[in-house]
């Protein structure tokens, strides 16, 4: 382990170039480095003195660098969209000095499933931009149903547009500072009390994440007045795998009734 | 390897493993007030500003901050000269075993520098990734309470 | 409070600056030249029989120095308790044992250079395993055909029962009046069965011991460790080697709350250092503190009352069994805690009968842990009088008040049960709990929360309990705490004590008693303790003792330092001694109106006239334990649907005596309160179905951070303790008792479900509502 050699690139290009050829790593905030059993590498690739730390707004679309930390994309947001998924989502995510570590592409790379941000970056339905061997830009989904996409490849920055939707986070926590056992995102597009659109995901299943695909269609033109919210519930039919100490036939209870609680509190503040 | 850090205000070359965690090097290079609790970013005792913000140094490879600012709890204040926030500590009666305290001075001390005036609720985040046993964190809010105020009384006479 | 100056006042802790600025030192802040380090490797299996270790593969591994187990370390039982000598659990323990009890049960320690090797040569050694079946709950264990986890030569070093061949640790029985009577007197019985769970300390310091040899060849041992003078001891027996050449050195501590009174890593580190004459530093890792080191012991408590209709209780019958895990590590007087601390406090009841046994069992070792078995009975007894009181539609906080014992009154528990054999008598010279009772529900606004099950939200609702108790100051005729003074030529003091200061502040509180007996500043007292070299002796950082017991050592040293003083002052000034005073660091006459300063008292003493050390020590050995109370109030607010909790406030009233220092008595209170919270809540230890333990790390095993924490008050109801120093009695351990009655009964009081076995999780909640639907 001693001997895992440090390589710092200052260009996109020499990075990729390092990633393409050695048995590397690359090196963002190291959180989820620390939690990974290095003895089979043979370097550490640090991003830190690449151009990635970037915000970059056109009309409704946002893009970040991937090296933005969770603080600095909480920060950042705060100030054009306070009402936005992964602005919540991210908002009570780790610890305040985690937050100052964890990096946006360090965090989809490894994306567990306890992540608090995969959720959200699917509803927002984010682009990926990597570098490298798959250089190009794809859907969040297919990068992480994809294991070839990561081959030899960088997260270079993430893109998603800014909406006026009304957004929702429940994270299943126990205490405060906890890895959620499940996280649910909602975002719903209402007007004229009707709900056009909604895109639900609940993350930390055992398919590491399900769409709620029947909520969505029964959501989809339905006036609010006539919503029944214990249907809802009934819908929410995931399987929970039980980890971080939580029962699964609770978990998938208790993620009908914040499922339905929280499309309640966004239809009744429309 | 061998690095170059600015700890504490001062230009130091460290030798360390390539796979070295911070908390590592700076304990192993005598900044000793730099605690190890848990080696897994929960309990805070680690803590210290990187560039000014606050990270747990046990989640931080050593190699990766290399010509970095460091700054410990003594770069914040010594027995000497103490800073606001450790009389503030002190006088809440916020130090127990104080094996936490200079984590939990290095999260104040960010929080004040960002937020002089912080609500009860903005104090309980920033110190979210400290752990205490000792005190249930009752005096430690009333500390960092006292400490804003004094801070800015300090500001308000200059 | 007469006329004090330094006492009751909430003077800063002594080493706060130190700690707060990072000077202080703490174990493993202590710089030792080239030292060698240890890691362990443990058992993947909870009971197995080791056949064979081969560690050939890992000593050739270059930088590892040895490798201790079973094969090259001579087996000498002992206990880990750090307790007083004989200590009252049995002696079960060798360093390195052939049998393994528990997964994380030690099987060999590598010896290297550098952690790292060590870590790597870990890997490297193989061990051949017979499997054992295992036995985990603490009622299968005492069962005919039960596997005996412990099947070798294990006893008990004092004359109690212990039966090993049935996995019985210890048992201890009492009972007065006649329990047939009693329960032919009452009008119904009301029978219950509770449960406690595993919880760690989680002192934020882990278990850290450096030793190395001082340039006179004499062994030091700087440690992490609430009882230095046990180390010393057992250190020297385990080893057999001469007492008088072990140095034990207590730096500051990183917290403790039980799990430093355990003497489990000393033995190793001193072992290596007189092998291979080096310095030596064992430091655990989180895991190997939560799996390996010591635990709050689960119990099984089985209360059954007869009560008449008036609310008069007539028979109480406790029986409570704990599960000591692998080894029996204060298992005797634990579960004796459990009736010594509870069965007193309603004293009338004339017909109890008390049964406390302990198993064995394959899981993680139990140990002191603040509370010690008072939390455990209490949960089951501030649950049952709410029962009762609802069932009688009784005002609990006036049945409480009703029933409890008062000053000037006795139980028969206090003789009988003492710590694993017989008790002390004691009359109770002051109890405030009925202000502490009032004061509290004043505070958390109970009459017009009670019952009341406010909604706070669709699905919210609101509801409050109480939880009250009492503890001891010590232990009668046991404990023994030490303290000498001499004064220096600038009237200032040193002050040395072996009372263990591990974060509660009893440094500064000593200090405190000793200025106020002279009548000085605090800064004129140098507080050096514990160090077994240079302090004298005092039993450790236990059992609510420090104040109460070395507390009175200073007091009484102080004294008689003062009273040289004034022989020196009345030569000084010519006058009768009758005729001085002692204030502001000097000393008058008033007849005369002339005075002398302490600093020319110190400097007449050491350069002038018929010069001499002022000096003396004082040692005290308590004959009373007299118990602090408490009365703690939960407000919880449940969500119906999902079972999701959240504490909204948590009240303590506490009587502790006089509170030497009130802003330290009140984080003892605080600190005391949260870990009782977390513990009710969200702490628990979860095993696989092959014993492993689960959640070994503070991500998965979860304590608090400040976002978690209700609205907290802490209410000091002060007393007057005459048999205690200064009025005190104890503060250390009592505010852990309250939380986990308080949230259940206030859960009920919301939601009508009675949670019998803790912790209360959201889940448990969840599933109790559904079965009430």
């Amino acid at each position: 382990m001693n001997n895992l050699k440090w390589y710092f690139p200052k260009t996109i290009k020499e990075a990729t170039d390092l990633i393409t050829k050695e048995k590397v790593l690359p090196h963002a905030g190291g959180t989820a480095l620390l939690l990974r059993n290095l003895e089979k590498i043979n370097g550490l690739v640090n991003l830190s003195d690449l151009p990635l730390y970037y915000t970059k707004k056109e009309d409704n679309t946002i893009e970040f660098g991937s090296m933005n930390t969770y603080a600095d994309i909480i920060s950042k947001l705060k100030k054009i969209d306070t009402e936005n998924i992964l602005l919540k989502s991210l908002q009570n995510s780790a610890d305040t000095p985690l937050r100052n570590r964890i990096t946006i592409g360090g965090s989809i790379a490894f994306a567990p499933p306890w992540s608090d941000i995969i959720g959200a970056l699917i509803v927002l339905d984010t682009k990926i931009i990597l570098s490298g061997k798959n250089e190009g830009v794809f859907p969040i989904e297919e990068y992480l149903k994809n294991n070839k996409l990561k081959q030899d490849s960088l997260i270079t920055g993430i893109r998603f547009n800014l909406s006026k939707w009304k957004t929702f986070s429940y994270r299943n926590i126990r205490t405060k500072k906890d890895m959620p056992a499940f996280h649910i995102v909602v975002m719903l597009q209402i007007e004229n009390d009707i709900i056009l659109e909604s895109k639900i995901v609940i993350t930390g299943t055992v398919n590491r994440y399900d769409w709620m695909k029947e909520i969505e269609n029964y959501l989809k033109s339905r006036e609010i007045d006539i919503i029944e919210f214990s249907k809802i519930e009934e819908m929410v039919d995931v399987k929970f795998s039980g980890k971080r100490f939580t029962d699964p036939e609770y978990s998938r209870k208790l993620a009908g009734i914040e499922l339905s609680r929280g499309i309640k509190k966004l239809v009744r503040e429309s | 390897m061998e690095g170059t850090f600015i700890i504490n205000g001062k230009e130091k070359t460290l030798n360390f493993n390539a796979d070295e965690r911070l908390v590592i090097t700076l304990r192993n290079n005598g900044y000793t007030e730099v605690k190890n609790g848990c080696s897994e970013g929960e309990c805070g005792a680690c803590m210290i500003l990187l560039d000014e913000k606050p990270v747990h140094s046990c989640q931080i490879f050593t190699a990766s901050v290399q010509n970095k600012n460091i700054q410990t709890v003594k770069g914040i204040g010594d027995l000497y000269l103490p800073h606001i926030i450790q009389n503030a500590f002190v006088e809440a009666g916020a130090v127990q075993c104080g094996f936490c305290t200079p984590g939990f001075i290095v999260a104040t001390y960010a929080l004040l520098n960002e937020n002089p005036n912080p609500t009860e609720e903005e104090i309980k985040q920033a110190i979210n990734g400290n752990l205490c046993r000792c005190t249930g964190y009752v005096k430690i809010i009333d500390a960092i309470k006292n400490a804003a105020k004094s801070i800015q009384k300090e500001r308000a006479s200059l | 409070m007469k006329n004090l100056n330094i006492i009751g006042k909430s003077k800063k802790k002594i080493d706060a600056l130190s700690l707060a600025t990072g000077n202080a030192k703490f174990t493993d802040d202590f710089y030792v030249k080239d030292p060698l380090f240890v890691s362990f490797l443990y058992s993947p299996h909870a009971h197995a029989k080791i056949l064979n270790i081969d560690d050939e593969n890992a000593r050739e591994i270059n930088g590892v120095v040895d490798i201790l187990h079973y094969k090259n370390v001579k087996q000498k039982l002992h206990t880990t308790a750090g307790q007083g000598y004989p200590e009252p659990s049995p002696y079960d323990t060798v360093l390195f044992d052939k049998k393994m009890r528990y997964v994380g049960d030690r099987v060999a320690a590598v010896i290297a250079d550098n952690k790292q090797i060590a870590d790597n040569a870990v890997k490297q050694i193989k061990v051949e395993y017979k499997i054992l079946k295992p036995v985990f709950d603490s009622e299968e264990a005492l069962e005919k055909d039960a596997p005996i986890i412990h099947d070798e030569n294990s006893y008990m070093p004092i004359p109690v029962k212990y039966e090993p061949e049935h996995n019985l640790a210890a048992e201890v029985e009492i009972g007065f009046g006649n329990m047939k009577n009693g329960e032919k007197e009452a009008d119904f019985i009301i029978e219950k069965k509770y449960s406690t769970h595993y919880a760690s300390h989680a002192a934020i310091e882990p278990h850290s011991v450096i030793s190395y040899f001082d340039e006179m060849g004499r062994l030091v041992i700087i440690t992490s460790t609430q009882v230095p003078f046990h180390v010393r001891r057992i250190v020297s027996k385990v080893l057999e080697y001469p007492l008088s050449k072990i140095r034990v050195i207590k730096p500051r501590i990183g917290g403790g709350f039980g799990g430093k009174q355990e003497v489990f890593l000393e033995p190793i580190a001193a072992l290596i250092t007189i092998k291979h004459k080096r310095p030596t530093k064992i430091i655990l890792s989180r895991k190997e503190v939560f799996q390996s080191s010591r635990t709050r012991h689960p119990m099984k408590i089985t209360l059954k009352t007869g009560v008449k209709n008036s609310g008069e209780i007539t028979s109480l019958s406790l029986n409570a069994l704990l599960n000591t895990g692998a080894y029996g590590s204060h298992a005797l007087t634990i579960v004796s805690n459990a009736g010594s601390k509870m069965l007193p406090f309603f004293n009338k009841v004339k017909n109890i009968h008390f049964l406390g046994r302990s198993a064995y069992t394959n899981l993680p070792v139990g140990g002191a842990y603040r509370g010690y078995g008072a939390t455990q009975g209490y949960f089951a007894l501030n649950q049952q009088i709410d029962i009762i009181t609802r069932k009688l539609n009784l005002d609990i906080l006036e049945y409480i008040k009703k029933w409890h014992i008062r000053t000037g009154e006795t139980s028969e528990v206090f003789k009988a049960l003492g710590e694993g054999t017989e008790g002390v008598t004691q009359t109770i010279h002051s109890c405030e709990m009925d202000k502490c009772i009032d004061l509290g529900a004043k505070e958390i606004d109970w009459y017009n929360k009670r019952k009341k099950r406010i909604m706070t939200g669709e699905d919210k609702v609101r509801g409050v309990g109480i939880g009250f108790s009492m503890q001891g100051s010590g232990i009668p005729l046991i404990d023994m705490g030490a303290a000498s003074m001499k004064m220096n030529d600038d009237g200032s003091f040193n002050l040395l004590v072996g009372a263990t200061d591990i974060g509660t502040g009893s440094d500064t509180i000593l200090a405190q008693i000793a200025a106020e007996v002279l009548g000085i500043n605090l800064d004129k007292i140098i507080v050096l303790s514990s160090d077994t070299d240079i302090t004298p002796f005092d039993v450790g950082a236990y059992a609510s003792s420090t104040t109460y017991v070395s507390g009175t050592a200073v007091k009484k040293c102080a004294n008689k330092i003062k009273n040289q003083i004034l022989k020196v002052a009345a030569n000084m000034l010519n006058s009768d001694e009758k005729n001085l005073t002692v204030a502001n660091e000097k000393i008058t006459d008033t007849t005369k109106n002339k005075s002398v300063t302490f600093a020319e008292i110190g400097s007449y003493t050491l350069y002038t006239k018929d010069q001499f050390q002022v000096q003396a020590s004082a040692s005290y050995v308590p004959k009373l334990s007299p118990p602090p109370f408490i009365a703690q109030f939960a407000e919880v607010e449940v969500d119906k649907r999902t079972g999701k909790i959240r504490v909204i406030q948590f009240v303590s009233a506490v009587d502790c005596g006089v509170a030497l220092n009130p802003k330290l008595a009140e984080g003892q209170i605080e600190g005391a309160a949260v870990n009782g919270i977390c513990y009710a809540l969200t702490e628990d230890y979860k095993f696989s179905k092959s014993g492993k333990l689960t959640n070994q790390t503070f991500n998965d095993y979860k304590i608090w951070t400040a976002a978690d924490m209700p609205e907290m008050k802490t209410i000091i109801v002060e007393s007057d303790e005459e048999t205690g120093p200064f009025g005190a009695k104890s503060v250390g351990e009592i505010g852990i008792n309250g939380p986990l009655p308080a949230i259940a009964n206030a859960i009920y009081d919301a939601v009508g479900i009675r949670l019998y076995h803790a912790p209360f999780t959201a889940e448990k909640i969840y599933s109790e509502l559904n079965i009430l639907r």
